[in-house]
């Protein structure tokens, strides 16, 4: 039953989440496409959630829908954008492109089906799983939230986030120092780039 | 439950879509929307490749890190590719891609 829902919630964002990009590509106005984009990535986080990658999940919002969303539409209120007007000259751009990312969808779809195991439909995530959970309400708990019982059971919770967290200032430590050096060139470069250039 | 090659090919599908609006759309803003459509597309990729390598139901997380990464790389790259785009709009009084003619003129 869990798996059935978690089947359906996967095919419903999936379709949400490929109409709101259609939306980015053929909207005229700058605006509208920015507002699809939100959708898309809202979608995009859920189905993250439905994959058992909750922080991952909750980073797409905050970094996505939320900084990056933000940034986007601030430049195009700053710059005041026009929409585009469609007309007979753009169709032959559109129908390479059309053609070339069509070619590419095929490629990725006949790749994706030729992987050894890839439509055998395991189901690897245990908390997403209806197996070994225990669904039966455990009665001590009631009685340990006070003195602080319930606490292993939270810890057991954020495991996701713990683990992912272990591996990347552990085995990841020096790329992970590396980006923030990325990082702070971005906004140096940005802050560079934003300045108003003097003629002297 | 739903197999690895839907992810796969959802993935794949939100990619070119991102694909097809970079070599279609004119305004540089709506470019770069698509240009960041692409890379959140890999990141579905590459969390369903973490959670299809596990073994007892712990996914993998070195993939996960490297869609971590990912979104970091994406928000610098964001920041500096809006500053370029205003100081086009300043050069150029235009956000449309047909309006950088510099190099072909």
């Amino acid at each position: 039953m869990e798996a059935a829902i978690s089947s359906i919630l996967f095919y419903l964002f999936a379709t949400v989440a490929v109409l709101s990009a259609f939306g980015v590509v053929a909207s005229r106005n700058p605006v509208n496409s920015a507002m699809c984009m939100a959708v898309s990535f809202a979608s995009t986080a859920a189905i993250l959630f439905c994959m058992g990658a909750q922080f991952l999940g909750i980073v797409q919002i905050i970094v996505y829908a939320g900084a990056i969303l933000v940034l986007f539409l601030f430049v195009v209120m700053m710059l005041d954008v026009k929409s585009e007007e469609r007309n007979l000259s753009n169709l032959p751009r559109a129908i390479i492109g059309v053609v070339i990312a069509g070619v590419f969808a095929g490629m990725v779809t006949k790749a994706a089906l030729l992987l050894p195991d890839a439509t055998a439909g395991k189901c690897p995530v245990k908390a997403l799983c209806c197996t070994d959970y225990d669904a039966t309400p455990d009665t001590t708990v009631a009685e340990g939230e006070l003195s602080g019982g319930a606490l292993p059971e939270l810890a057991q919770d954020n495991a996701d986030v713990k683990s992912l967290g272990e591996t990347l200032f552990s085995q990841y430590n020096i790329p992970f120092v590396i980006l923030s050096f990325a990082l702070l060139a971005g906004t140096v470069g940005a802050v560079a780039l934003g300045r108003k250039i003097r003629k002297d | 439950m739903t197999p690895l090659a839907h992810y796969l090919i959802l993935s794949g599908i939100l990619f070119s879509i991102g694909l097809a609006g970079v070599l279609i759309r004119k305004n540089i803003i709506v470019v770069f929307m698509c240009l960041e459509m692409m890379l959140s597309a890999a990141n579905i990729s590459l969390v369903a490749f973490s959670r299809a390598q596990g073994t007892e139901g712990v996914p993998v997380y070195d993939p996960q890190v490297l869609s971590l990464f990912v979104v970091a790389v994406a928000a610098a790259e964001v920041a500096i590719g809006l500053a370029l785009i205003v100081a086009m709009f300043r050069a150029r009084k235009s956000v449309e891609s047909t309006a950088i003619t510099t190099l072909k003129d």
